[in-house]
């Protein structure tokens, strides 16, 4: 199995100086953990907020989302897998860095996403198929 | 392993799990050209999904006379029939989606696309489910294989939410363009919950084999 295989493509992104709030919103909007933070320009890169990073430093903090802007608790650089990689691979790549998701990329264009439980699911699906090839 | 033997081992058992692994291959071709004929939007291909519909109509009346015949023990025999008929569920409403998509106007690429995705996990829910019904017969975790078709139909679950969520705010010029496409959708994201049932009652089956 592939990154392209076990990958979701449905990825949220929210802009640098957007609050927080906006993207507390957006989260709950769309049901998701986590959002692609747009760089703030060509030098810049693509970061993330996730719904840890807005509890632990925000929202446990009692501070207020609408005036923290997201670029604040923005993490960068992303890690970008090629759709090509195999399951194996992210794992090991998962576990070296300690990061919960990978980010899929064609060209310069993110394409998708492949978060801890698309791995969990589709270590699962591939140990049920056993022997059989994709 | 005794008791699978003494249930599933005879000439007449295994002719009728012969015919019931031809009817989910069946189903699983008819998942397969239904997928294509969306990609390519090919409504002669989709008329090929009722034609093996009626095929598995036959096979599964078939397995049903075959079983009341006098294989497998009286007390299974029920259980057997009833998971042949929850994948026939599954056989009728992609049926009902290919019907549909003879009149569908697919205009939105985005809703085309995740239409697809829907076809290929049906695809692959129907190879699990295949996988699932010839475990029943061994030592293997049956288990690993119901958990595998629950995370597809997880995933077919999470597209429709999304699909449907898209649906609502999307401009409908007649009725009946908004009933078909309505329909479509409901039918074709049914299939996974109609494999996800028969899956589920396999597991029911091998329980009360213990």
């Amino acid at each position: 199995m592939k990154a392209e295989d076990i990958m979701t493509t449905k990825i949220e992104f929210i802009d640098h100086d957007a609050p927080v709030y906006d993207a507390i919103e957006k989260m709950i909007d769309r049901r998701i953990r986590s959002l692609v933070v747009r760089p703030r320009d060509e030098k810049d890169v693509y970061g993330i907020i996730t719904a840890r990073d807005i509890i632990y430093k925000v929202l446990g903090e009692n501070l207020d989302p609408k005036k923290i802007k997201v670029e604040e608790i923005t993490e960068k650089p992303l890690v970008f897998i090629d759709k090509k990689m195999d399951i194996e691979h992210i794992i090991s790549l998962m576990k070296r860095f300690n990061i919960a998701r990978v980010f899929v990329c064609e060209g310069m264009e993110v394409i998708g996403v492949v978060a801890l439980l698309d791995v969990m699911s589709a270590s699962l699906i591939k140990k049920a198929r056993g022997s059989r090839v994709d | 392993m005794l008791i699978e033997k003494v249930i599933f081992g005879g000439k007449a058992e295994q002719k009728v799990i012969s015919r019931i692994k031809t009817f989910i291959r069946i189903l699983w071709s008819a998942a397969d050209c239904f997928k294509t004929a969306l990609e390519e939007r090919d409504k002669a291909l989709i008329a090929s999904v009722p034609d093996l519909e009626r095929e598995g109509d036959s096979i599964r009346r078939e397995i049903i006379a075959k079983i009341y015949e006098g294989a497998f023990l009286p007390f299974i025999r029920p259980s057997i029939c009833r998971f042949v008929e929850m994948v026939d569920e599954a056989f009728d409403v992609m049926e009902d989606a290919a019907y549909e998509f003879e009149y569908l106007q697919l205009d939105d690429k985005e809703v085309e696309q995740e239409c697809i995705r829907i076809a290929d996990v049906n695809i692959k829910m129907c190879e699990m489910l295949l996988i699932a019904f010839e475990t029943l017969f061994t030592k293997e975790d049956l288990r690993e294989k119901t958990l595998a078709v629950r995370i597809y139909e997880k995933k077919v679950d999470e597209i429709k939410f999304d699909l449907v969520k898209k649906l609502r705010g999307k401009e409908i010029k007649t009725f009946w363009e908004g009933k078909i496409l309505s329909d479509f959708i409901s039918y074709l994201t049914s299939v996974s919950d109609a494999i996800e049932d028969a899956s589920d009652y396999l597991h029911i089956i091998k329980l009360s084999l213990r």
